[in-house]
């Protein structure tokens, strides 16, 4: 096993709820609560799940965009939570983040030039010239010339604008990206160019990526691993190619199900859950799927689930945990098993409603 | 016949730097009971249609040119672009119903629930406030909104998003109209939200007979749903057909690019392979910049130079009920090889 590059464990973010005209905290939301990841060096951890699960949350809680209320953040061994100012400026040169909206953020008053240089002013990078060559040939890694350098944002297309905000990331040279829904703004024929480009840039420089996501298609294309959450905790991690054939939680096989696709022989019967995900202020007790849950038990509403692991694939289910034991630690007889239960159990749910 | 009929509608905005059709000669029509889904990218068109139909395209937008026919069930027609806007009222939430993708700019954030689904009733029956509510709570019910009762005397921001679509939905329905614009309906929506929502749109249609024009981005929602599709390019329909016919196969350029782009489910072993996914190079142009010809030429692998850079073909019939704007569409060739060579339809 080699080290990884970044290693996550039992983080957490809570953000205080205040009340009353003495601003009082009376509350917190969770919106993540005990997250444990690790990615090595040149991999892709793709983190998908619905809006409010607390993944964009995850991502700017890696970099000290929001600062984390528990837990552990290491970067090649370096105890990010712990760094000072000084040591954090230099974590940041190796850590980069692309945000989803191209629109939001680029300052639209400065030019690309300005946007570009920054980083590079801000990490003491290259005397001027240097600096000139390292932004051509970022534009130039992310398809642009140095033309764009005088030109300001808004006279850039959104697929044109997110290569700029990837330029501006690998600029500086780092070696870990969080991408935060990097082509979820962009329309359909423009997300296929930036998924490729991504993943060109992965293998030029040898990045390693947080892919974070809620389109699972170009989740299991782009990653290696991937990582389901479900209202502040992750519910099932697996290598991608496992999670996408013998998906065990409830939740992923209702996820993968509710994905319209173009395929007459994927439009299976889809399992529609019912109502909505919880507030993280008020997180329910026991599993936190139970409520929306087609095969919850009494033990889904008092126990959490722990992990259960089989080969690298992990999954907090009760049921699941159950079934692959009956399997004799058979994952894909389980996931079979799963994909059965949900399908009985999934759909009479629907009409009962 | 058709219950609504568009013809060779053309409709364009009088901006300060000259005149953008965003809409140039489209024509569509949807049956009765039927749903029909308009696809295409954002800038395509798509809305500016849907808008044109209730005349709810804003200044300086204008329906310069075509005609928009609405039947009734005895057979008489209204055409909606001549009609006068008084009698245009009736239609708008009576006949014809609208649902947005962002439900809170459908809402009214200071009324009630119950209030704005009996307004619209209101509006076009003749019954009493009590009656009226009694609708509303019927709709609520119709829609399957968890608890009803309670839900009338509640504030939009009282409801999460699925809920404020159900909401709007309801409105739309309210008083039973013969069809129903939802523009890009669940895009605002989480995937097992979005399940819900289409899920009860399907459910509806069966037993009201309500046909649906679906205005949206995402070719999966177009294939779970539609009846028919029709795909738009830079302000012209470029394909139109069955939906099982288009998603089996796609004739125009245009539809195989936008199908090849996306990643299906167990894409990924095949397409890490051979190295990249599909991409079309370049992008959709603005309506100012129009290339002359077919418009999909700059973008397109398959063209053929000059000709395809002459004169703007014509959408003619390869197929029982399938149209595509191409006149190569039956005997697509080689791709041609673009500026970057992984950029391929293949």
């Amino acid at each position: 096993m080699t080290q990884p590059l970044i290693d996550v464990a039992g983080l957490q973010t809570h953000f205080p709820v205040r009340k009353g005209l003495l601003r009082r905290v009376v509350g917190a939301v969770r919106a993540v609560d005990g997250v444990s990841f690790s990615i090595e060096k040149g991999r892709t951890l793709g983190l998908v799940g619905e809006s409010g699960c607390g993944k964009t949350t995850v991502g700017r809680s890696l970099l000290r965009l929001v600062e984390p209320t528990g837990g552990s953040v290491r970067f090649d061994g370096r105890d990010v939570l712990a760094a000072g100012s000084a040591e954090m400026r230099g974590l940041r040169r190796r850590m980069q983040i692309v945000f989803q909206d191209p629109y939001g953020s680029l300052n639209p008053r400065m030019k690309v030039r300005a946007i570009l240089e920054e980083g590079l002013v801000i990490h003491r990078l290259g005397s001027a010239a240097e600096r000139l060559e390292r932004m051509t040939r970022a534009l130039a890694r992310t398809g642009l010339t140095a033309a764009a350098l005088d030109r300001y944002p808004h006279e850039f297309s959104g697929g044109q604008r997110q290569r700029i905000a990837i330029a501006r990331a690998i600029v500086i040279e780092p070696d870990f990206l969080v991408l935060d829904e990097p082509i979820s703004a962009l329309d359909v024929s423009i997300q296929a160019q930036v998924v490729n480009l991504l993943v060109e840039l992965r293998e030029q420089l040898g990045l390693t990526y947080l892919f974070i996501s809620h389109d699972l298609s170009v989740v299991e294309y782009v990653s290696d691993d991937v990582a389901v959450m479900y209202l502040g905790r992750i519910v099932e991690q697996s290598p991608a190619t496992r999670l996408y054939a013998e998906p065990l939680h409830p939740y992923t096989l209702a996820l993968f199900s509710a994905v319209p696709s173009v395929e007459p022989d994927r439009r299976r019967r889809r399992i529609v859950l019912t109502g909505d995900v919880p507030s993280p202020a008020r997180p329910p007790a026991g599993c936190r799927f139970h409520p929306r849950c087609p095969l919850a038990e009494q033990v889904c509403r008092q126990a959490e689930p722990p992990a259960t692991v089989v080969d690298g694939h992990a999954v907090h289910c009760h049921v699941a945990a159950r079934e692959v034991e009956q399997a004799g630690g058979d994952a894909a007889a389980a996931a079979a098993r799963m994909a059965v239960l949900m399908a009985a159990n999934g759909s009479a749910m629907a009409t009962a409603t | 016949m058709p219950l609504l009929e568009i013809n060779n509608l053309v409709t364009a905005f009088h901006t300060p730097a000259g005149r953008v059709p965003a809409v140039d000669g489209v024509s569509l029509s949807i049956e009765r009971g039927k749903t029909l889904g308009l696809v295409g990218e954002s800038g395509c068109g798509k809305s500016v249609t849907a808008m044109s139909i209730l005349r709810l395209v804003a200044a300086p937008g204008v329906i310069e040119a075509g005609e928009i026919l609405l039947r009734d069930a005895s057979g008489s027609v209204l055409n909606l672009v001549t009609l006068p806007e008084p009698r245009l009222r009736e239609v708008r939430g009576g006949r014809i119903g609208m649902i947005f993708q962002e439900p809170m700019t459908s809402l009214n954030p200071v009324f009630t629930i119950g209030d704005q689904i009996a307004e619209a009733v209101l509006l076009h029956r003749d019954v009493s406030r009590a009656e009226a509510r009694g609708r509303a709570l019927e709709m609520l019910e119709l829609v399957r909104m968890a608890d009803p009762k309670r839900r009338l005397d509640e504030y939009p921001h009282q409801l999460s998003g699925g809920m404020r679509q159900r909401v709007v939905i309801a409105m739309a329905l309210a008083c039973e109209p013969d069809l129903i614009i939802a523009d890009e309906p669940t895009t605002a929506l989480d995937v097992t939200i979005q399940a819900q929502i289409l899920d009860l749109l399907a459910d509806l249609r069966q037993r009201l007979g309500t046909a649906i024009l679906l205005i949206t981005h995402d070719l999966g929602v177009v294939a779970e749903t539609c009846d028919d599709v029709a795909v738009m390019y830079a302000g012209r329909i470029v394909e139109q057909a069955p939906a099982a016919a288009l998603f089996a196969k796609p004739r125009h350029p245009y539809t195989i690019g936008l199908l090849a782009a996306r990643p299906e489910r167990g894409s990924r072993a095949a397409d890490r392979a051979t190295g990249r996914l599909r991409t079309i190079p370049g992008m959709v142009p603005a309506p100012q910049h129009f290339p002359a010809g077919c418009r999909f030429h700059p973008r397109c692998a398959f063209a053929r130079l000059p000709e395809c850079a002459g004169a703007m073909p014509e959408l003619r019939e390869v197929a029982t009920g399938h149209f595509v704007r191409c006149p190569y569409a039956d005997a697509l060739g080689e791709p041609r090889r673009l500026d970057e060579s992984r950029e391929h339809i293949a």
